[in-house]
């Protein structure tokens, strides 16, 4: 009976599980013409496992002898892995079938990626967190070098497989220290061994950690594996890899940083603040000097690591639990606003290759407003977001971070923020600048026109106002989902 | 006070006209510019409402006031006084006749135009009608970029330079703002204080002086690149010269006040000990604003940089007004603010006039337009007075309190400023000169059987600011009565003010 209760907390985990069986079986029987069923049933699976994300809201429980927490910030965490599943699964579709890459096996392993980050955000123990990383970063290999018949995306797929198995090797590394000087792997376990007893050996420790998690979430000095991958990788793939993982990464960051060495952080902040720093300014000076669209939202994206790294900072600047709580819901709120923008700014860049031999270049973009004025008024709102302008949810993000920042005694990091953002501005605005500002290429490629991605599109830009404007019923959720930390 | 939520009304009527023009087809350009006009004339006759001010009442009124994100004590609060209201209606009125001066000049994307002005007027309207720091600078925010596209897109051949100039520069200001206001909420609620941004809660605080000098800057940035202020003014020459002229009317007859009337309602009142502090420095920068603005006017060759760089200068006139800190000045400063908006906006106007026909705004290519354009040159001649500082007309009221207020601040500094109304009669009746009444350039004659008067769009555009520039200089009393009570809260608020740790600096 204990042990059927305990299956009830997993609930969104095995929608996800079945779901994958779901979509194998079903692609078997649907024929290549009708491959767009697959859709549908995904999306609808998704919501499934979004509603099941209700039923567990408020259950607080760690299940499975200490492997496995149910905490409302696990349950966030796995909203909006879900949300970012359906603005994939939805964008994702025309532009895989124009160019032959199977649908079943993209949704497939787009949800066992998804199983892995829930797998992950609701681990309390170590080994249950390795098992989660894996689960979503091995899907994320293949996810990159899906175009297999491209070589930028195979190209891409390995680099992303092997440092990402560099950098998987050397967290486990560390995670053997730490048990080999704890000997617990449990997160509670570590927390409490580690409490005031700062060694040479937890330095070690600890200095593992930080580096194999810097490379999951692509912090600047161990970036380098990103634009490779984000560029070679089908575009709205891109999208997802751009948010999914940083999403599964952080709430790895959250788990070993914010709770098993949470009492170190004093020891940990000067790091994550020079890695701070370094990520958003390179990101954003890189950036800068791009040409092609998806490499520059890659290293847009690093920039975007780096504010929300921000936040975990703030956390560990703070002097009181409430400030230190602001710092964490300053990073799952940006997490969500960015999931939602970022996945569909890449989906625009996807619906201007509809013609396969295109590869997102600023040109493309050339006299947008004139072609497609209702995608490029999206993308103007898209980019405004991105910026961090109001009224949307780029800006409110932004400003939480801001405001925990500040609010931790980190002015100054404040200050080199929005430096940065209106650095960002420069290369944002430039994508506005070719869509209304100048003409059309001579021969411009095609536009993709899907239902499926057109509804994507209009759910991420109500999402991107509304969430700007009326973010007061999702900071209730964030404040009490941050709360399950402290 | 009223049910009727006024200022709301005021604020988004544009926007309800933006979206009504989604409505209508591309192609019918008619109903476009007479739904624009309507909407815009719509707001501006709703905000004729606000003269209703009662002067004797010194709190905001015509508040609203509801829930917006309370988490972070986030408020949807508006009221207005004196100072707001004048620059709420000169935001509409301008607004207005921009609109109507499109007219036949805007011919591309004519859809996407009058959207764009609408929504700009939203994000100024806005601005000025903001009680709480953060609605203040959402709409900030949105005030800038319609101008970046209206700059962007039917502006001249450099626009993408100008227009990215242009919002960067403002960017980077109003970012910095964000995180003043963060500091300013946060030092306020931290003493044990209720989360809230509040402008009326957050004036009375005493803040300490570190975070007063750290945000002043912060938001003397924001705003003196708006305003803007020498040596942060260069992106204004570019962006009024690449500006059509419905952009350029808004941009220095409304978009320079949301600079002039941040630090009238947040510098001064929000942060007092620093303003008194750094006062010195600011009229050095406003002195050096005036005398430079009207020196770089004199050797400029197009018309339009010209009243660009006189822009530069009538700002400092508004700078130095604030920082004088006493009636005069103050006074003098909203008034400058107002009369600049109307002259600066009408001359752009003018120029536009010719411009639509030569494409050119050369002055050395003008001479002997008052032959052949009798109605124009009066005209232009009746808005250089007003601009130069003529008795009778409204920018004498103006130049004449800030140089009042500047003597009883400094002999000297008044000396200074006074100097300068000699420079701005040179540069603006040399112009005239040249254009209107030199022989005509080998160039202007080819133009010249194509060459008309202003028609009767162009008429009924200016003749509102030919109006009130008359009234405001003959009859300021209603217009300086609006305003009293604002200044003295503000001299009430930086008297005995001033930062004890830094001392005197001077």
């Amino acid at each position: 009976m204990d042990m059927l209760d305990d299956l009830v907390t997993l609930l969104p985990e095995l929608i996800l599980a079945t779901l994958v069986l779901v979509i194998i079986t079903a692609d078997l029987f649907i024929s290549r013409a009708d491959k767009w069923i697959l859709t549908p049933i995904t999306v609808a699976g998704l919501v499934l496992a979004g509603v099941a994300c209700f039923v567990v809201w408020d259950v607080n429980e760690v299940v499975y002898s200490g492997f496995y927490v149910v905490d409302d910030l696990s349950v966030f965490i796995k909203g909006a892995t879900i949300v970012t599943g359906i603005l994939s699964a939805l964008f994702a579709p025309s532009y895989l079938l124009v160019r032959r890459i199977p649908l079943g096996e993209f949704s497939m392993i787009l949800m066992s990626a998804l199983l892995g980050m829930c797998v992950l955000a609701s681990s309390s123990d170590m080994i249950t967190l390795f098992l989660g990383l894996e689960l979503m970063t091995m899907p994320s290999y293949l996810l990159a070098g899906l175009h297999k018949t491209d070589r930028y995306s195979n190209e891409g797929g390995l680099k992303y497989f092997l440092l990402g198995s560099f950098a998987s090797a050397i967290l486990l590394f560390g995670v053997a220290w730490m048990y080999g000087l704890t000997g617990t792997t449990s997160v509670a376990g570590i927390a409490a061994a580690v409490d005031g007893q700062m060694s040479a050996g937890i330095l070690v420790a600890m200095g593992f950690l930080t580096v194999g998690a810097a490379f999951k979430i692509a912090a600047v000095p161990f970036h380098y594996w990103t634009p490779d991958a984000y560029q070679g990788a089908p575009t709205p793939i891109t999208g997802f890899l751009s948010v999914g993982p940083k999403i599964g990464a952080f709430a790895l960051l959250i788990r070993v940083f914010a709770e098993a060495l949470a009492p170190l952080r004093a020891d940990w902040l000067a790091v994550f603040l020079v890695l701070t720093v370094l990520t958003m300014t390179v990101g954003n000076v890189v950036a800068l000097i791009q040409v092609n669209v998806k490499r520059m939202l890659a290293y847009s994206s690093i920039a975007h690591t780096g504010y929300i790294m921000a936040g975990l900072a703030a956390y560990a600047n703070a002097g009181d639990a409430e400030v230190a709580a602001q710092g964490i819901e300053s990073m799952l709120f940006y997490l969500l606003g960015y999931a939602v923008m970022n996945i569909a700014a890449f989906a625009v860049v996807g619906m201007l290759q509809r013609d396969t031999s295109r590869f997102g270049g600023l040109n493309s973009f050339a006299g947008l407003a004139t072609r497609a004025p209702w995608r490029a008024a999206a993308m103007v709102l898209l980019m405004l977001s991105l910026t961090g302008i109001p009224p949307t949810v780029g800006f409110f993000a932004k400003l939480y971070v801001l405001l925990a920042a500040v609010e931790a005694g980190l002015a100054w990091l404040a200050v080199i923020i929005v430096l940065n953002a209106a650095l960002a501005a420069f290369y944002y605005l430039r994508v506005i600048v070719y869509m209304y500002m100048r003409d059309p290429e001579p021969e411009p490629a095609p536009l993709d026109s899907s239902p499926f991605g057109s509804a994507a599109l209009v759910l991420s830009v109500v999402g991107v106002v509304v969430l700007g404007l009326f973010p007061g019923a999702v900071l209730e959720i964030i404040r009490t989902s941050a709360a399950s930390l402290f | 006070m009223n049910g009727v939520p006024v200022l709301s009304l005021i604020v988004f009527t544009p926007l309800a006209g933006a979206l009504l023009l989604m409505l209508v087809p591309d192609t019918n350009h008619r109903a476009i510019r007479w739904i624009a006009l309507a909407t815009a004339l719509t707001s501006f006759a709703l905000s004729l409402l606000l003269l209703g001010y009662d002067p004797a009442e010194p709190e905001f009124q015509f508040r609203e006031d509801l829930p917006w994100i309370e988490a972070f004590g986030m408020r949807y609060t508006m009221g207005i006084d004196g100072l707001s209201a004048v620059l709420v209606i000169l935001t509409t009125l301008l607004s207005a006749v921009a609109i109507l001066y499109s007219w036949e000049p805007i011919r591309i994307k004519v859809k996407a135009y009058y959207a764009t002005m609408l929504l700009l007027m939203v994000g100024m309207l806005g601005v000025f009608v903001s009680l709480d720091l953060f609605l203040f600078y959402v709409f900030w925010e949105i005030s800038l970029f319609p101008m970046y596209f209206v700059i962007g897109i039917w502006g001249g051949p450099r626009r993408i330079y100008a227009t990215v100039k242009f919002v960067i520069y403002t960017m980077v200001g109003s970012l910095l703002m964000l995180v003043a206001i963060l500091a300013v909420v946060i030092a306020y609620a931290a003493s044990g204080n209720p989360v809230t941004f509040s402008y009326e809660a957050l004036r009375g605080f005493a803040y300490t002086d570190t975070l007063q000098t750290f945000a002043f800057v912060a938001f003397f940035l924001a705003f003196a690149i708006k305003v803007p202020m020498w040596p942060l003014h260069t992106w204004l020459p570019d962006a009024h010269v690449e500006a059509p002229t419905a952009g350029s009317i808004i941009l220095a007859g409304v978009l320079l006040k949301l600079g002039g009337y941040g630090f009238l309602r947040y510098n001064l009142p929000l942060l007092p000990d620093a303003a008194v502090t750094f006062a010195p420095i600011i009229i050095g920068l406003a002195l050096v604003a005036i005398l430079y603005g009207a020196l770089v006017a004199m050797v400029q060759p197009d018309m339009k940089k010209l009243v660009a760089y006189s822009s530069v200068s009538h700002m400092g006139f508004v700078m130095l007004g604030a920082f004088v800190f006493n009636e005069q000045g103050l006074q003098g400063a909203i008034f400058q603010m107002i009369s600049h908006g109307i002259t600066t906006g009408a001359l752009f106007l003018l120029v536009g006039v010719i411009y639509e026909q030569t494409h050119d705004r050369e002055i050395a290519h003008m001479g002997g337009l008052n032959a052949r354009m009798p109605g124009f040159a009066a005209m232009f001649g009746l808005f250089t007075f007003a601009s130069i500082g003529l008795p009778g007309l409204s920018g004498f009221v103006g130049e004449f309190l800030v140089i009042l207020g500047a003597f009883r601040y400094h002999p000297l500094v008044a000396a200074a400023a006074m100097l300068v109304v000699i420079a701005s009669a040179v540069y603006m009746l040399w112009m005239l000169q040249r254009a209107f009444f030199a022989v005509p350039s080998d160039w202007m004659r080819r133009w010249w059987p194509t060459l008309r008067d202003m028609n009767r769009t162009e008429w009924i555009a200016l003749s509102p600011l030919v109006v009130l520039v008359v009234v405001l200089g003959v009859y300021p009393g209603p217009l300086l009565e609006m305003i009293a009570a604002p200044v003295d809260r503000i001299i009430e608020a930086v008297r005995g003010a001033g930062m004890t740790s830094l001392g005197p600096l001077w």
